[in-house]
């Protein structure tokens, strides 16, 4: 069976919600890729299926510090004002995970796949997306990471987590993704609970190896590894596809 | 009609009226359309694409989701599902479930109104793994309009499917 494409698309440094707008458009194309018959409306005289790859990656830096939250983890009134008077937005996410931060010298990636065409139970993808970042952490030099079995779901050194996990799966197409601390201020992470996991800390690429780790630095190897677990081969793209 | 009014006393059973074995149904597929619009009595299960499940008694629709799904999610932490009351079109997200980290969205398997939610899912969310055809019911609904039932897989159809999604 011949490799499956996936676009990426690389943002840069841009606002969440620029990110979150990006990763709309991508899930449109792929529900789109399923064929005519999908959609109803103005998108049933497409045709085609495979003219554009289906599936997408979107990465991007979080250029302001935003606070968000899935299904679970809402902070109270009173929570969201203190975090709003730290200079952070505040945003809903409709993923799986509660509430975490997302900001400048994290790597956002946001993979847009199609699990039924792949044949991939949603948990199997999301061990898809721990081991990804364990071969990034290993071609980085930290082989000591680690993923970990729910309800501490991501990537981890020791006692504190590297990498964040939240994904959202609608008809069998995946949304948001994974959160990967490559130089970020941990700081702002003392404000809330993470992931709503007491007694847990969290740490970044810079911090585990010593030295600066751009989120441009990761780029490259989160790439290859994206290729490897995923079988695929990666097109830059600026076009979502929809 | 007589016999109508028999079948209709269901699992609620009137003092005078000893439980009567169920008739025997003429051999036509599917048990929804046989029976037409105007009674919705006890239709068979079943099953959408997206391995939600549905089974009709006396009107209304119990959800839930297939084995399959539930093994696909893995271990269910959280239901979020809609409030009672709430209008639901055929293939409206009506909730989600979250397991390792993914929320999954839930779709109407029909058109109608949520008249119960699975409180026990609350404490227990894990019911959708363990009893998926039972005791880990996610909504019950009414039924608008039954001719979308028709549109479902049959049990036997719902398992070819799975087969043919698997290889």
């Amino acid at each position: 069976m011949s490799r499956r494409t996936v676009r990426v698309l690389r943002l840069g440094a841009v606002p969440y919600a620029e990110a979150l707008r990006v990763q709309e458009r991508c899930v449109a194309a792929a529900r789109a890729a399923r064929g005519p018959a999908a959609l109803p409306g103005p998108a049933a005289g497409r045709g085609g299926a495979e003219a554009l790859p289906a599936e997408s990656v979107v990465l991007s830096e979080p250029a302001q510090p935003v606070y968000t939250w899935g299904l679970r983890g809402a902070p109270g009134a009173a929570a969201a004002a203190a975090l709003r008077a730290r200079g952070a937005a505040l945003v809903a996410a409709r993923r799986g995970g509660h509430i975490t931060f997302h900001g400048p010298g994290q790597l956002l990636a946001f993979p847009v796949l199609d699990l039924r065409r792949r044949r991939l139970p949603l948990r199997a993808y999301v061990a898809g997306l721990e081991a990804l970042v364990l071969r990034l952490c290993r071609r980085l030099g930290l082989g000591a990471a680690r993923a970990l079995p729910p309800p501490f779901t991501g990537v981890w050194m020791g006692d504190s987590k590297l990498c964040a996990i939240g994904v959202h799966c609608g008809n069998h197409i995946t949304s948001h993704g994974l959160a990967l601390n490559c130089c970020t201020d941990l700081s702002w992470f003392e404000h809330i609970v993470p992931c709503g996991l007491e007694g847990k800390g969290v740490t970044s690429l810079s911090h585990e190896l010593g030295q600066h780790i751009a989120v441009s630095h990761v780029l490259e190897p989160f790439l290859d590894s994206f290729q490897e677990v995923f079988d695929c081969t990666l097109v830059s793209s600026e076009d979502p596809g929809d | 009609m007589a016999w109508r009014a028999l079948r209709r006393v269901g699992p609620v059973l009137a003092p005078r009226c000893p439980r009567l074995p169920r008739l025997p149904l003429p051999p036509r597929e599917p048990a929804a359309r046989r029976l037409g619009t105007s009674s919705l009595l006890l239709a068979a299960r079943k099953f959408t694409d997206k391995h939600e499940w549905i089974s009709v008694e006396n009107g209304i629709g119990t959800v839930g989701i297939s084995n399959f799904a539930q093994e696909a999610l893995g271990d269910v932490v959280y239901c979020s599902l809609p409030e009672v009351g709430t209008k639901l079109s055929k293939h409206d997200e009506f909730g989600a479930l979250e397991s390792v980290k993914a929320a999954s969205e839930l779709y109407s398997p029909l058109s109608g109104e949520v008249t119960e939610i699975n409180a026990a899912l609350a404490d227990n969310p894990g019911l959708v793994n363990k009893s998926c055809y039972k005791d880990g019911w996610l909504i019950k609904m009414t039924v608008a309009n039954p001719a979308e039932l028709d549109e479902l897989m049959t049990e036997d159809a719902y398992e070819k499917y799975i087969k043919s999604i698997e290889d």
